[in-house]
């Protein structure tokens, strides 16, 4: 099945028990600010216009990161999550770039430094059958986990019974191109901070569309330039071997 | 020939000083980390080190596959005297590139994962594959230079044998890479200002990188006339400059009629800080030099030609730049200014590679057109048993190539329908979800288990967790066994439990045994 979150920002109390969760089960220092997502915090709970705002990966159905790296130390697993393999990460940050999310964080306090993210806690609970610590941490239910077309419908049930509750909008249900974490919000996103205006195609598809030209270019081009060089050899060729006639 | 140190003339006294701040950026730079050497920071991960050594030291190479190509495949033999220079600075160019992105990697021994590791359908591994690929075709095609030095008349003739394909290699993998230094940034569009994205940057840095790279020919030329006292090709650099203006002019067209049918053009004169420095780039660095290089009074002049080259450089560097750090610093939401020690790195490459050149231009024949050897040797006509080789080779990669990009395009994986994960329930949310009671077993001397609740210690309308987690007790119940074990030791100590049971915050746990323990029956 594909995972997904759902958080109800209207139900998020703020206590940041998620982010705490986070940390001990990725044993990641509780020193670092959980407001904001860093290399030491995967999953943050920022207070903005009075409201809670849970900030982790999105882990995208397309993930823009996972098409940009290089060397394919990202992954969209079966399971949902995007997750990292340090070992062949070179650290290049394209992956930071190419973020629609600006998620991927980097440890700039390290000689050796790699890129941190929210797992998705793959390997030690979704793997396993579990679900992330996040959303077990969660007191009020405010964020949740399940099957992703599930929480979908859910997502659309609560807004349907009070849409006086939520601006009608899932967001991450269509943002570039679908993620596998969807926020319900009381005030319009833009105002959160959610980057506004993304494409809803996925961000893959940009490039691909320029990457899937290579082989015809280097063709065509290769024929074009062996053709040239052909025509203007000979030319030279016939005109030294049979100098025009006076 | 004897070493001795060079006389401490104002220049080699700057470069002195340029290395000494390189050579103390890098260890701090490698010592330290990206943090403490730059002002880069998870708001802007790349700076002038992609910016300026990357972007535009890839693009100023550009001169050595448009030459390589007017002589060896358009046949244009007066192109022939400033092929080898040219093909020399592109040669550099390259390595201090690769130079250049040791230090930006984060892990910069693993810079050749992407032999092994493929990912086609990164625009990094496409721009990390033609860089290796093409630098070794520059190696090549700049080897008879030093077969020629050392006389080494057979190997000579092998790589002559093989000019023409190794030629038409090098142009398609610039022509890719070039390109795809702009893709890099297609997958952008939120972050990057209107008026630099386009869908199409990529043949707007292939253009730009085909002006560029010529200016530079007309730039490198002047400089190493004046350096080493050599006739300037006047008449050659006259010409590159018309077809500076036709490729300037194409690219200027192109750029301005994206940006109408993007909506961009009302950016131009909103006089934010982006519009100035587009005014600056494309006025002095595309429109000027056009307008220059069309006066035959200004193209027929030394100075006018170097002048004109300068400012189609500037535009070039300002237009890479203005996409990696101006376009890129609005959607940041922080300002990057490069610290001093990212300066001093760039600064130290730039020197590193003149200095090369210079030793290189003194002790190798780089400005001689003769052929010493090969007068006699149809030039490039007959390819031979080794030209077919080579051609075979060639056919061998574009195949390979074409191959590698089609496994990559099916191995796009189709979930697994049998894949299961017990589905944590969707619980209706509402009522704040505490945990079940937990039970402390009795210790020994113990006078009876305790049992925790949650729900007499948080208060549902103002729960505050973080007053006891994870700080004091771990929230993961897996976790919680570590911590989990209570001790009426470290309550008295104002541990555990006993930091808020004080007697003043909450009942004091000395004189009140029963509240907690329940004895066994």
């Amino acid at each position: 099945m594909k995972s997904a979150i759902l958080t109800d920002l209207t139900k998020c109390i703020g206590c940041e028990a998620c982010a705490l969760a986070c940390k001990e089960i990725n044993e990641l220092p509780v020193s670092a600010p959980m407001n904001m997502l860093s290399a030491y915090t995967w999953s943050a709970v920022e207070h903005r216009n009075g409201v809670n705002i849970r900030r982790q990966c999105m882990h995208c159905e397309e993930p823009a990161c996972v098409s940009a790296c290089p060397v394919a130390a990202l992954e969209k697993t079966k399971e949902g999550a995007v997750i990292y393999d340090a070992g062949k990460c070179m650290g290049c940050r394209y992956c930071m770039v190419a973020c629609p999310f600006g998620v991927p964080k980097y440890e700039w306090d390290k000689s050796i430094p790699t890129i941190q993210k929210c797992i998705l806690c793959h390997e030690k609970a979704l793997s396993q059958g579990k679900e992330p610590a996040c959303t077990s941490a969660c007191p009020t239910g405010a964020t949740i986990f399940g099957e992703r077309a599930a929480l979908l419908r859910e997502a659309q049930k609560r807004i349907d019974e009070n849409p006086g509750s939520y601006v009608p909008h899932i967001y991450g249900m269509r943002e570039a191109g679908g993620t596998s974490v969807f926020y319900l919000s009381a005030v319009p996103f833009a105002d959160l901070g959610f980057p506004g205006n993304l494409k809803e195609d996925p961000y893959p598809k940009l490039t691909w569309k320029v990457l899937s030209k290579i082989p015809n270019i280097v063709s065509t081009g290769g024929v074009l330039l062996l053709g040239i060089w052909w025509i203007i050899n000979r030319r030279i060729k016939l005109q030294d071997e049979n100098p025009p006639s006076v | 020939m004897k070493l001795s140190l060079p006389k401490p003339t104002f220049w080699t006294m700057v470069l002195a000083f340029i290395w000494i701040l390189g050579i103390y950026s890098a260890f701090t730079r490698f010592y330290y980390g990206l943090g403490t050497a730059t002002n880069l920071s998870d708001q802007f991960p790349w700076g002038i080190w992609i910016g300026f050594d990357i972007l535009v030291g890839v693009g100023l190479a550009a001169g050595g596959f448009v030459v390589a190509a007017t002589v060896y495949i358009f046949n244009l033999k007066s192109y022939k005297p400033i092929a080898r220079s040219t093909i020399l600075t592109a040669f550099l160019g390259y390595l201090l590139v690769i130079g250049a992105l040791l230090f930006d990697l984060g892990k910069p021994y693993n810079v050749w994962h992407p032999l092994v590791m493929w990912n086609p359908h990164s625009v990094m591994f496409e721009v990390g594959w033609c860089v290796m690929l093409y630098t070794t075709v520059l190696f090549l095609e700049f080897l008879p230079v030093l077969f020629e030095r050392f006389r080494l008349e057979r190997p000579l003739r092998i790589i002559r044998s093989i000019t023409v394909p190794l030629v038409i290699v090098g142009v398609l993998l610039s022509t890719l890479h070039q390109s795809s230094l702009g893709t890099l940034y297609v997958i952008v569009p939120d972050k990057l200002h209107p008026l630099w994205y386009s869908g199409i940057l990529p043949l707007f840095f292939f253009i730009s990188a085909v002006a560029g790279g010529l200016a530079m020919v007309i730039f490198e030329s002047y400089l190493s006339a004046r350096a080493f006292g050599k006739e300037l090709e006047f008449k050659l650099l006259s010409q590159l400059s018309r077809i500076i203006v036709v490729v300037l002019s194409l690219y200027l067209l192109l750029r301005l009629q994206d940006m109408g049918s993007q909506g961009a053009l009302k950016y131009i004169f909103d006089f934010s800080t982006e519009s100035i420095y587009f005014l600056i780039e494309v006025g002095l660095g595309v429109v000027l030099p056009i307008l220059l290089f069309l006066t035959p009074r200004i193209r027929n002049n030394t100075a006018g030609l170097f002048l004109g080259a300068v400012f189609v450089l500037t535009g070039f560097v300002m237009n890479r730049l203005n996409v990696a750090i101006t376009g890129m610093t609005a959607s940041a939401g922080v300002e990057y200014i490069p610290s001093w020690m990212e300066v001093a790195v760039t600064a130290s490459i730039v020197a590193a590679g003149i200095v090369i050149f210079r030793y290189a231009a003194k002790y190798l024949p780089i400005f001689s057109d003769e052929e010493p050897m090969g007068v006699h040797q149809p030039p490039l006509v007959a390819a031979g048993k080794s030209g077919k080789v080579a051609m075979g080779i060639l056919g061998v990669i574009l195949l390979a190539m074409v191959i590698g990009l089609g496994i990559g395009l099916t191995k796009d994986k189709l979930p697994d329908p049998g894949m299961r994960i017990e589905a944590a329930v969707v619980q209706p949310a509402g009522s704040l979800k505490l945990p079940d009671p937990i039970v402390y077993e009795m210790g020994e001397s113990s006078p009876g288990a305790v049992t925790f609740s949650h729900e007499n210690h948080v208060d549902p309308s103002a729960p505050q967790c973080k007053t006891c987690h994870s700080g004091l007790f771990k929230m993961r119940p897996e976790k919680a066994g570590a911590l989990g074990s209570i001790q009426m030791d470290l309550l008295y100590e104002k541990k555990q439990c006993g930091v808020c049971h004080d007697g003043e915050q909450a009942f004091n746990v000395e004189d009140n045994c029963e509240v907690c323990h329940v004895a066994a029956e």
